[in-house]
């Protein structure tokens, strides 16, 4: 079990996966917000900070690459950790934005969990 | 009209990447024109419409793709990445897809359209692509609502220069009152015959230009939706070219001693006869001389696949093995259950052209002419396909099995409409006398030309087939299969 307090806000379009996915991570004991778009997403930061941002590439409104150059930009914000996820390759998109953590769609639910805690945890260990 | 008067401006055509589609619609899609397609789940419309992305993505142009409880992206993807046009470098910078239902199902069909309108313009897309048309066509509170909404966008295309593509399940009617509005529909379709299907397209309505009329046969394969347009629509109307004095010969020196100035040139000829009595060889015989010439040939079979053939060929002397690894002799061969018309004549003829093929030989026509649903289009589609090999200057020669082997009914297929374009007619038979069994040929007719009438036995040996001198036996009862010789009537 995780620890009770740890958010993470989940953001994609595609209303199917955001509710498997906010079900999953909720059995896992986390915390989840959720948003179908970039902007939404920001709205939901602006009431509660998560600790992770987990968010797809492709959206409307406003896509993943412009909500993380949001958060980064913000100081409120920028110590928020993301975790990207595209039905796209992923290694291109890592290519296009080193130092950035992706999963490709669709999930093995086991890896997905896996890469959320190895990012929370080193999350935790930034922050303290 | 006066020199000051213009013409007015041709419309700027999108091309689809579906093979086969753009010379059904004219040229390809009108730019800025909204389109609906609709078929049955699984009939291939969100296949059509990636093509077009992936087409017009690699043009440089940028796709939009909005799905509405369509399948998910991931799913998608994974669909799309075994197809030939899949292209992952596109991937998101030039096709962006994006999901529209909660948008939907929040704010109804104003805040889609509003959507649909600010991602176009944010990603400076000249292509949109509505996947799940009929979840919106739900969603709307009225017909009136619906149409609202088809021609809100309507306007938007035309203002902002973007074409959509609307994909919908059929729901009722295949095309509703709501859709008249749009520039174009396509429709495909799964048609079933006993255990058998396939796959139509037809064109309900399409502005701007002429389009190819009725249902043309596709397939989905690795190169996604493949359109083979019915080959009546797509033949030249205008005369083939006239191949004068230009004559050939079938390559078997004591046949061609019956017709002293040989067959015309681009003419088409038919031989019919019952299994067995040497059809084939006389078709090979044909190849194999066209390739002495120098003539690029081609074979298309249906019964006996190339192994087999060429095995059968070298026996009687014809060495086209050589001239198959060498490229100047194609075999294509085609199951007779499963192939379509319009596939067959469609491979044929692009072989042809991309050859320059001067002799064709098509064997087993029977099996072509069972494969089609539709009995009425036989003779419209062999006068078609006759009239574009004319045109482009092919010597054809084609078997049609007889069923009998023996007896004193022909059962002559001459329903099959063939016979009626064929300018060239042989007939051959098996005849059993004496205890012996023989093979007889015989000329029915020849386009412009003289040639011996006379009743011939032929046989076949290691060096191919040899026509003996005329056959004795009273000729007025040979055709019957029962022969006799002159003066024994018992």
């Amino acid at each position: 079990m995780v620890p009770a307090t740890e958010t993470v806000l989940v953001v994609d379009d595609e209303q199917g996966i955001l509710e498997a996915l906010a079900d999953l991570l909720r059995e896992e004991g986390y915390r989840v917000l959720t948003a179908s778009h970039g902007r939404e997403a920001l709205e939901r930061m602006a009431e509660v900070k998560p600790d992770l941002v987990l968010t797809d590439w492709m959206m409307p409104v406003l896509d993943g690459p412009a909500l993380i150059e949001r958060i980064q930009g913000d100081p409120a914000l920028r110590h928020i950790s993301v975790l990207g996820m595209s039905a796209v390759d992923v290694n291109g998109l890592k290519r296009l934005h080193p130092g950035m953590e992706f999963l490709q769609k669709p999930f093995d639910i086991r890896a997905l969990m896996k890469q959320v805690r190895k990012v929370l945890d080193a999350h935790r260990a930034r922050e303290g | 009209m006066s020199p000051t008067e213009q013409h007015p401006p041709a419309f700027d055509r999108i091309a689809t990447g579906v093979p086969g589609l753009d010379p059904i619609l004219g040229g390809g899609l009108v730019a800025s024109g909204v389109y609906i397609v609709v078929g049955e789940p699984g009939a291939g419309k969100t296949l059509l419409a990636n093509q077009l992305c992936y087409e017009q993505a690699r043009l440089g142009t940028r796709c939009l793709y909005v799905t509405l409880l369509a399948e998910s992206h991931s799913r998608m993807l994974a669909n799309l990445r075994s197809m030939s046009f899949f292209d992952a470098s596109q991937l998101p910078q030039r096709i962006y897809y994006v999901s529209g239902f909660r948008v939907l199902e929040e704010q109804g069909l104003p805040g889609l359209l509003e959507l649909l309108r600010r991602e176009m313009r944010n990603h400076g897309a000249g292509i949109l692509v509505l996947d799940g048309l009929v979840q919106a066509q739900e969603a709307a509170g009225s017909s009136r609502d619906f149409k609202k909404f088809i021609h809100e966008l309507q306007v938007s295309a035309g203002l902002t220069r973007f074409t959509a593509l609307l994909l919908t399940s059929s729901v009722g009617p295949t095309v509703h009152p709501e859709y008249t509005m749009v520039d174009g529909i396509l429709e495909l379709r799964e048609r079933t015959v006993a255990m058998r299907s396939w796959r139509e397209l037809q064109v309900r309505k399409f502005r701007g230009s002429a389009s190819l009329s009725g249902s043309h046969h596709f397939r989905i394969s690795e190169a996604g939706v493949e359109v083979f347009p019915r080959l009546e629509s797509v033949v030249s109307r205008s005369q083939p070219p006239d191949w004068g004095t230009q004559r050939v010969r079938f390559g078997v020196p004591t046949l061609d001693a019956m017709i002293p100035e040989g067959i015309a040139a681009a003419s088409t000829t038919l031989v019919m006869g019952p299994p067995g009595c040497g059809k084939t060889i006389l078709g090979a015989s044909h190849l194999a001389e066209g390739l002495r010439l120098g003539e690029p040939g081609l074979m298309v079979s249906f019964y006996e696949g190339p192994d087999r053939l060429l095995h059968k060929t070298a026996n009687v002397g014809l060495a086209l093995g050589t001239a198959v690894k060498e490229g100047r002799l194609a075999l294509h061969w085609n199951m007779p259950a499963e192939c379509n018309l319009d596939l067959v004549a469609h491979t044929m003829l692009e072989d042809v052209r991309k050859r320059g093929v001067k002799r064709l030989f098509v064997d087993g026509l029977s099996a072509m002419v069972e494969t089609s649903h539709e009995p009425a289009r036989i003779s419209p589609f062999f006068a078609a396909l006759t009239q574009e090999l004319r045109r482009n200057g092919v010597t054809t020669f084609f078997t049609l099995e007889t069923p009998r082997l023996f007896g004193p009914d022909m059962d002559v297929p001459l329903g099959t409409g063939l016979s009626g374009v064929a300018e060239n007619l042989l007939f051959m038979r098996h005849l059993e006398l004496n205890g012996r069994l023989r093979r007889l040929l015989s000329i029915f007719k020849l386009r412009d030309a003289d040639y011996d009438p006379t009743l011939r036995e032929f046989l076949i040996t290691p060096q191919g087939i040899e026509v003996q001198p005329p056959f004795q036996p009273s000729p007025e009862l040979l055709l019957t299969g029962i022969a006799r010789f002159p003066g024994n009537h018992s």
